[in-house]
């Protein structure tokens, strides 16, 4: 019968001996992988849901087609499936021999493992192991002779010339266990070619490997005996080397054939596309200790293969920024490992492991959790730890302070938020405000499409397409703040939220609609997949995908066909991590153009560097940029008219790019919406058919405006009365109270009135109702702050003509007081004791700035006002300020050395003056000793300064640029709603007289307004360049 | 109660330039108040400094000598308070610098006095004064009154006013003033120049000056390049230097340099705030490129464009190849 003795020339001792080592091995292997389990069970929660059924059976489909393995390089695809054909081959066969000889036959005294099943077994466990050896040749050949540098774990990216020791114990380890896969395979065949020899059976052909094997000992002049020798050792050899294999696997890269398949069964279905939330009762926010890693994060770590396709993939680290993924993910899993998930003294995660300039490095594209052949999920680790940082207000100033402006103002680009909508009134035609009118789609604009500048004229572009297309759309004009995608993977998940809650607030409360379009990708995907977390929000189409369609029904039609070369540049968001590949390819073709693909094209196209809050971060000098390496990209495939973007920061990035790779005079870059314009010739239709210039101006504008027209009209009509009254009179003694604007306020018994003695009483502190104040637990520093008003363009004065309305203004915490702030909180830090209390005046609005102040590390707040107090002067704001400080009994007072809005700098010397107590201003150093004596440095003009020493208590105001204001997270603003706030009657604090009163405000005459020059940037500095030559005489 | 008080200000035995400024603006209006006009100086070396404050149009000049050889807030408030109870003057002029910001407010609460700071202009209806300021990031101007107020302190802009004659024929009297109960706020340390440079705004002919507008630390070097280019100093905004994107002694304006005998200042992404106009409005020639076609800059400069800065500054360059 055919079949083979299994433990031929084993018995007895050597039998046992065999069994033992054998369980031994098993046992080590258990031994290990409960370890790995042991640590997982450590793991937090996963933060995002697991669908563990699901990617359980989508594992098994990866496995066995291999097709996560196989992308974009087919060669070590072509290796691998080898392998792993090979070893699952050889692992059942071994399987059927166990169950065979260990379970059938002891039990029941059966053997199935004789005859035709034998035989066939024998063959495909041939072809099986001979797969595997061409599979390991095939992977030694490559690492041997390709050179890839990712395969040597060199961090060229960080300008290390020379591996690490660990990589090189990683390149050890990847030849040692290929070397041992393949000896235990050749051995495996040697043992199969010697048996044949010696036994010579009449079916050795089914063992064809074996059977080759025994044809060339033979013809070397081999004899049986010998075979037998050989037979009886190489046993052992092949033996112990599987057995010594599978005790090893959990210690060695063998061990991602266990965790690959936890990690492809739990992966997230939709990574990064939906980021997780931070549970209201969190803690601690984000990751910065080894414990706070989830499980799945663990078994993430431990997939990894070092295969290096992130590494490949990541524009970070293609443009020299100090991030791969998968060494990111490696030093993870070493450090993991060590910790076994528990925190370890020594080393912090973020810093000595992981490199805070690695996180920031990020560009947020998912290139490479694309292209994970296990499926690791690197950048939502990546963010995770980012939150921590954020959370710390651990970030670049230039970030830092682009989130203060997108809490401020609902836009990142620093402006005032009314002009969002501006891009709208170069339009011919009305376009709805949602807020007010119902449509059927609103249009989500996004912030590059709303305010810079080349992007205002693709987003007129496609209002136009959409008005000739009979789209129906709304907008939430001013209403409308940044959508938060990359907010929200910048780590600052309280801004973020406050972002969601605006926008589906405004959506909310709108009038209607079905439907959210956008140009946007980025609000596009978070509007998608995370806004749903949220609250209920409409489904959201990409412009690409309704250009399409308006092309395809014909509400579009072309009329000139483009017949232009272009190649597209996939949007991250709109492509990766949304799967809209179709939509702009089915538009520009419909247009008649002809798509040229880059190679990194769909799922791998190469991210323009703007994701992932990069766009805010400054780019290092000496790096590549990402769009400039692509721009080359393009180039490379020559004769191409037009680079297509189809997102706003595309737009911007490739533009920029363009010119600074010097492919300027290559091809143009232009947005999709420009080429279907170009197509259906836009420019020649009408679209004015319907509105006149009133009507596209919304009511509330239009009220506005107005309001600034008349009170324009009215003062130059009124300056004009009084010229020719006085003109006819024949004296100029009626000045400027004629104009309408005032009550002239001082009558003119003032100066009569003030016979008596010279001066007035001194100012005193205003008494005002006490409220609870703890008992002093070390030194308490007082620091006054404003609110400050901030004005854009447009503006109106109240009806009295004595200030601007407030609907104008924006309001932000005043600049010197968040300096004076930081100088409080420092000092309190360095004393170790105490407390910081923040006094503003002010009405109940200001109670947001307080909070912010308060979330910086103030322990509580107080607000003082009475409506009588609006507009008051320096020195009334002082004497409220007197009244807090005496209850307080504040040992150290702060202020900044000036408002940004009315720079009176006065208000710290006009309170150190009512309360009696030393006071300087315009500090730049401070130093406390947190009782009686304070050193100071202020600084005069010139930049000189001038260092003394001062008694405390006493008030000092500081200049800006004495140090850096720390982040408030909104987190952390939400957190600091539980800190006290007191909020005083200010009503008293008039009493003694206010020290000027406002007769009249007015926008200042622009004289000697400058000679505007008109042109384009060559123009104007051909005429510039003139002026300097004749000026300089050069 | 009639005339004016003028505190002078001084440093280092130096008469500072905003001495003769608020002297003009004093001298202004006492043609409508009335005198006499009294400029009060503070120090030890006070009486030396006199005849350097004897300007066309002064009445009187008083001089306190104190022990303290340099400024202290408390004396100087303390000084002015006691002159003042002497002189009865209705108004109180003071400088908006770093000095008159430490003590001029003081002044005003002490006396429960009318009062005003930075004020650029001053009129007179009557005996009622009327000062001038600006507000909300100079967006809009304001008048202010001091209704039943008999003495109205005000600190003034500098750069502002003119500077009478020089070779006036004030009387010079030294006052003892009574400090005995005073303590000095402050005992001195010393005094820092500010970082050494190898140039000198105040003696640059041309300067290129950058702000905000630049937007990132990194754009830096582009400006430093064009500079030095085009042949100009390479000066800054506050906002710049504070950020420390550039060093201190590249800074134009209040709390920096005076940009004394520049002729031509190209300010880039400069918006024009008070503090920085101090240090350079008065040139000759000022060309000013902004994004905001808002930006208070235009009303002081001699020609602007409206463009994205850095466009104008590769055209520029393109130019002086």
């Amino acid at each position: 019968m055919e079949t083979r003795e299994l433990f031929w020339n084993v018995d007895g001792a050597a039998y046992s001996a065999f069994y033992a080592i054998g369980f031994m091995a098993i046992a080590i292997f258990l031994y290990g992988f409960a370890r790995h389990f042991i640590k997982y069970a450590r793991g937090k929660k996963a933060r995002t849901p697991v669908d563990v059924w699901r990617g359980f059976w989508r594992m098994w489909v990866d496995l066995f087609s291999q097709r996560t393995v196989r992308r974009r390089d087919r060669y070590a695809g072509a290796s691998h499936s080898k392998i792993f054909y090979g070893f699952v081959i050889l692992f059942i066969g071994t399987s059927i021999i166990t169950v065979d000889s260990d379970i059938t036959e002891p039990l029941f005294g059966t053997s199935f493992w004789k005859g035709t099943f034998y035989l066939i077994f024998s063959l495909t466990l041939d072809i099986g192991g001979l797969g595997m050896i061409i599979g390991i040749a095939l992977m030694m050949w490559r690492r041997a002779s390709f050179n890839l540098p990712k395969l040597d774990y060199v961090r060229r990216y960080r300008e290390e010339e020379e591996p690490r020791a660990i990589a090189r114990y990683w390149q050890r380890e990847d030849w040692v266990f290929m070397t041992v896969l393949l000896v235990i395979a050749v051995t495996g065949f040697l043992q199969e070619g010697v048996r044949l020899l010696h036994e010579q059976p009449a079916w050795a052909a089914w063992s064809p490997v074996g059977w080759v094997i025994w044809k060339v000992l033979a013809g070397l002049g081999m004899s049986e005996a010998t075979a037998e020798g050989i037979r009886a050792v190489n046993w052992w050899i092949h033996g112990m080397l599987a057995l010594a294999f599978i005790a090893a696997i959990p210690w060695n890269k063998a061990k991602h054939i266990i965790a690959v398949m936890g990690s492809l069964s739990v992966r997230d279905e939709r990574p990064l596309r939906r980021l997780s939330r931070i549970p209201e009762d969190a803690e601690e926010v984000g990751i910065s200790r080894v414990e706070q890693f989830s499980w799945k994060n663990m078994l993430n770590f431990d997939a990894c293969t070092k295969c290096g396709k992130c590494h490949d993939a990541c524009p970070a680290r293609t443009a020299g920024y100090p991030l791969s993924p998968r060494d990111l993910i490696l030093d993870l899993r070493v450090f993991n490992d060590k910790a076994m998930g528990r925190s370890r003294e020594g080393s912090e995660l973020i810093g000595d492991i992981i490199d805070k300039d690695t996180l920031w490095a990020c560009y947020s594209c998912g290139a490479c959790q694309e292209i994970c052949p296990v499926g690791i999920e690197h950048p939502a680790i990546i963010i995770d730890m980012r939150r921590h940082l954020v959370d710390q207000g651990d970030m670049d100033p230039l970030l830092q302070a682009t989130m203060e402006n997108i809490a401020n103002l609902g836009n990142s680009f620093a402006d005032n938020p009314r002009k969002r909508a501006a891009w709208v009134d170069a339009l011919e035609f009305p376009v709805k405000d949602i807020r007010e009118e119902a449509a059927d789609n609103l249009w989500f604009v996004g912030d590059y499409a709303s305010f810079d500048p080349r992007n205002q004229k693709v987003s007129q572009t496609v209002a136009r397409l959409l008005k000739l297309a009979k789209v129906d759309y709304g907008l939430l004009l001013e209403g409308e703040r940044t959508a938060g995608n990359d907010v929200r993977r910048v780590g600052e998940e309280g801004l973020y939220e406050s972002l969601v809650e605006h926008n589906l607030e405004q959506m909310g409360n709108s009038k209607g609609f079905q439907q959210i379009i956008t140009t946007d990708p980025h609000s596009y995907n978070t509007i998608k997949n995370e806004y749903p977390d949220f609250g209920d929000v409409a489904p959201i189409r990409h412009y690409s995908a309704v250009l399409a369609e308006l092309l395809q029904s014909g509400a579009l039609k072309v009329v000139t066909p483009l017949n232009k070369r272009v190649t597209l540049h996939d949007p991250c968001h709109l492509g990766r991590l949304n799967g809209n590949y179709d939509e702009p390819r089915a538009v520009l073709e419909a247009i008649g153009c002809t798509i040229v693909e880059m190679p990194r094209n769909r799922d791998n196209s190469f991210c323009c560097g703007a994701g992932g809050g990069r766009i805010w971060i400054p780019d290092t000098p000496g790096t590549e940029k990402p769009s400039e390496n692509r721009i080359h990209e393009a180039a490379g495939l020559g004769g191409i008219d037009i680079f297509v973007t189809c997102c706003p920061k595309d737009l911007t990035m490739f533009e920029d790019a363009r010119k600074t790779s010097g492919h300027e005079a290559d091809f143009e870059v232009a947005d999709l919406a420009e080429l279907v314009a170009e197509a259906i010739d836009l420019k020649n239709i009408d679209l004015k058919h319907v509105p006149s210039l009133v009507e596209r101006i919304t009511d509330a504008a239009s009220a506005r405006v107005a309001d600034v027209i008349v009170k324009q009209i009215a003062e130059k009509l009124a300056d004009q009365v009084a010229e020719a009254v006085a003109k006819k009179l024949g004296s100029g003694a009626i000045a400027l109270a004629a104009a309408p604007t005032a009550e002239v306020a001082a009558p003119a018994t003032a100066s009569a009135a003030a016979a008596e003695a010279w001066g007035g009483s001194p100012i005193t502190p205003a008494i005002l109702p006490g409220y609870e104040i703890p008992a002093k637990d070390g030194p308490r520093i007082m620091v006054a702050v404003k609110e400050v008003g901030t004005l854009g363009d447009e503006f109106a004065f109240t009806d009295d003509g004595l200030d601007v309305k407030e609907e104008f203004f924006d309001f932000i915490l005043n600049e010197w007081d968040d300096t004076a702030l930081e100088a409080a909180l420092q000092t309190i830090e360095k004393l170790g004791s105490g407390e910081v209390v923040v006094v503003t005046v002010g009405p109940e609005r200001a109670e947001a700035t307080l909070r912010k102040v308060m979330a910086k590390g103030a322990h509580r707040g107080v607000r003082v006002w009475d409506d009588s107090l609006a507009g008051a002067d320096p020195v009334t704001v002082a004497r409220a300020l007197a009244g807090v400080a005496k209850l307080e009994e504040a040992d150290l007072i702060l202020t900044g050395a000036q408002s940004a809005d009315q720079a009176q700098g006065a208000t710290g010397t006009a309170l150190a003056r009512i309360l009696g107590i030393p006071h300087t201003a315009v500090v730049l150093e401070m130093d406390w000793d947190g009782a009686g004596l304070l050193k100071v440095m202020r600084e005069l003009e010139g930049g000189m300064g001038h260092a003394f020493e001062m008694a405390a208590p006493a008030v000092v105001a500081i200049q800006t640029g004495a140090n850096e204001p720390r982040y408030a997270t909104m987190r952390m603003i939400k957190d600091a709603k539980k800190k006290p706030l007191d909020v005083v009657d200010g009503a008293s604090v008039l009493d003694e007289g206010s020290a000027y009163t406002v007769r009249r405000m007015y926008v200042p005459e622009a004289s000697g307004r400058a000679e505007m020059l008109e042109g384009s940037p060559d123009d104007v500095a051909a005429k510039i360049a003139e002026i300097i030559r004749e000026k300089m005489g050069g | 109660m009639a005339g004016i008080l003028v505190v002078g200000e001084h440093l280092q035995g130096e008469v500072r330039d905003i001495t003769g400024e608020i002297i003009g603006a004093a001298v202004a209006l006492k043609d409508k108040i009335g005198g006499p006009l009294t400029v009060l100086l503070i120090g030890a070396d006070a009486p030396a400094l006199a005849e350097k404050v004897n300007l066309e149009g002064v009445d009187e000049i008083v001089t306190v000598v104190t022990e303290a050889a340099h400024f202290d807030s408390n004396l100087y408030e303390e000084v002015v308070c006691q002159v003042g109870a002497q002189k009865e003057p209705r108004a109180i002029f003071m400088g908006h610098s770093v000095n008159g910001m430490a003590y001029g407010a003081a002044v005003a609460a002490r006396l429960g006095a009318g009062f005003a700071s930075d004020v650029f202009g001053v009129e007179a209806e009557g005996a009622d004064i009327v000062a001038i300021r600006s507000g909300y990031g100079a967006k809009v101007q304001m008048e202010l009154v001091f209704p039943e107020k008999t003495v109205v302190a005000l600190t003034l802009r500098g750069a502002t006013f003119e500077v009478p004659e020089a070779g006036g024929s004030a009387t010079i009297a030294a006052v003892d003033v009574d400090t005995s109960g005073v303590e000095a706020v402050s005992t001195h340390v010393e005094y820092r120049d500010p970082p050494p440079a190898d140039f000198d705004i105040t003696k640059a002919e041309f300067i290129l000056s950058i702000g905000r507008g630049i937007e990132d630390p990194d754009n830096v070097p582009r400006f430093k390049e064009l500079a030095e280019r085009l042949g100009a100093t390479l000066g800054c905004s506050r906002p710049v230097a504070d950020s420390g994107w550039l060093p201190k002694p590249h800074q134009v304006g209040q709390s920096g340099k005076v940009a004394s005998n520049c002729k031509l200042y190209i300010a880039l992404g400069i918006s024009g705030a008070v503090q920085h106009l101090f240090g350079m409005k008065h040139i000759e020639t000022i060309i000013a490129i902004n994004t905001d076609s808002d930006a208070p800059m235009y009303n002081y400069a001699t020609y602007g464009a409206t463009m994205s800065l850095f466009d104008f500054a590769d055209a520029l360059e393109k130019q002086f190849n």
